[in-house]
């Protein structure tokens, strides 16, 4: 690994993981693309809409209300990421989830020199280089709850004090664009998908930092429960909402390993 | 830099801190059921808002209550535990509610 400092912060490196087959995407491009594929097929996507409220009759969800007026629908998937637990209100029920930002920040851009992506756990650090040749600096949530996404100093100085560790000379870098989104954070670190307190009203939240990669298969899986009318299939039915009342919490081994 | 203002040691760096969770009522442990203890256990409001939460001055271990707007992160309020709990109560008793 060029650059790498094997001895970032009196912590020598003595060992690596190697995932062969990891891999990073680019996400807005992957976002966009399913976007324009869900449009060709007769989707309609309503940018600027705002659901502002969600109209239950007799245990059923009838329409959803929004600032451009109201859907009337016979099914809801609720998967709104980071207001998970806002919208779960105007559906009548509380989700088991806690908001909380989750910063990064990008350098300006240098020659390549970086190919893999680069993660310390020690450090609660990572660091890459996107194809522009910017460096992305990222690591763990904030270490308070917080529905804001303004980023905050605290964060930046400990995640650049730790890539600074890992890779010296990027103390000479500028920072170029810094971000905070908000994730919605389960107490098993697992998602919840399938039914919720709403007998047509589907659930796939709680995703907390890492849904971009599970987006593909939580899709279809969701589809399939809509087009059965509620029927959760195998896959998904340990990420049920009722799994807390039950204490059987899901025992995601990912969920130790810090940052991503 | 963030600052928090500790009622036992004034204003601090935010770094000296540790957050301990929303304030919520904790039902009778022998005599709730195991749902209702669920619902303590995993449940908070977690909606946009003056929250009242559990934080504790790092170094000195001592735990205090903050009121705080859970989006712009504006601190109103921060006091000693003993403004909603009566110290010489089980641990069962329930907060005593302030105006909210």
């Amino acid at each position: 690994m060029p650059s790498l400092n094997l001895d970032p912060a009196g912590l020598p490196i003595l060992a690596g993981l190697w995932h062969l087959d990891g891999a990073t995407a680019r996400h807005d491009a992957v976002a966009w693309g399913y976007a324009k594929g869900a449009t060709q097929r007769g989707v309609e996507l309503h940018q600027l809409t705002e659901v502002t409220g969600v109209d239950i009759e007799a245990g059923r969800v009838t329409g959803v209300q929004t600032n451009r007026g109201k859907v009337s629908c016979g099914c809801v998937v609720q998967a709104v990421s980071g207001l998970s637990a806002e919208v779960s209100r105007m559906a009548g029920f509380q989700l088991p989830i806690v908001a909380y930002p989750l910063q990064a920040m990008v350098t300006q851009p240098v020659k390549p020199f970086l190919d893999p992506h680069v993660s310390s756990s020690a450090l609660h650090c990572y660091v890459h280089q996107t194809s522009r040749g910017e460096i992305v600096i990222g690591g763990g949530s904030d270490p308070y709850p917080l529905y804001g996404t303004r980023s905050t100093l605290e964060l930046k100085e400990g995640l650049i004090a730790s890539a600074v560790e890992m890779f010296p000379f990027m103390s000479e870098m500028r920072l170029m664009r810094q971000w905070a989104g908000i994730t919605d954070m389960t107490s098993d670190y697992s998602p919840i998908m399938g039914l919720s307190p709403v007998e047509n009203y589907y659930l796939d939240a709680g995703w907390g930092t890492w849904g971009f990669k599970a987006t593909p298969i939580c899709g279809v899986t969701m589809a399939e429960v809509v087009a059965s009318g509620g029927k959760v299939p195998d896959l998904i039915a340990p990420f049920s909402l009722d799994r807390f009342d039950a204490f059987r919490q899901v025992n995601e081994m990912g969920a130790t390993a810090a940052s991503h | 830099m963030k600052i928090l203002t500790c009622p036992l040691n004034g204003p601090r760096n935010i770094a000296e801190f540790t957050y301990g969770g929303q304030v919520k009522p904790m039902p009778n442990p022998t005599e709730a059921t195991d749902q209702e203890w669920a619902h303590y256990v995993f449940y908070g409001d977690n909606h946009i808002g003056v929250v009242r939460e559990w934080w504790m001055h790092t170094p000195s271990s001592y735990w205090f209550i903050v009121e705080r707007h859970n989006q712009t992160d504006e601190v109103m309020r921060t006091y000693d535990p003993a403004e909603l709990f009566d110290p010489g109560a089980s641990p069962a008793t329930e907060p005593v509610e302030a105006d909210s």
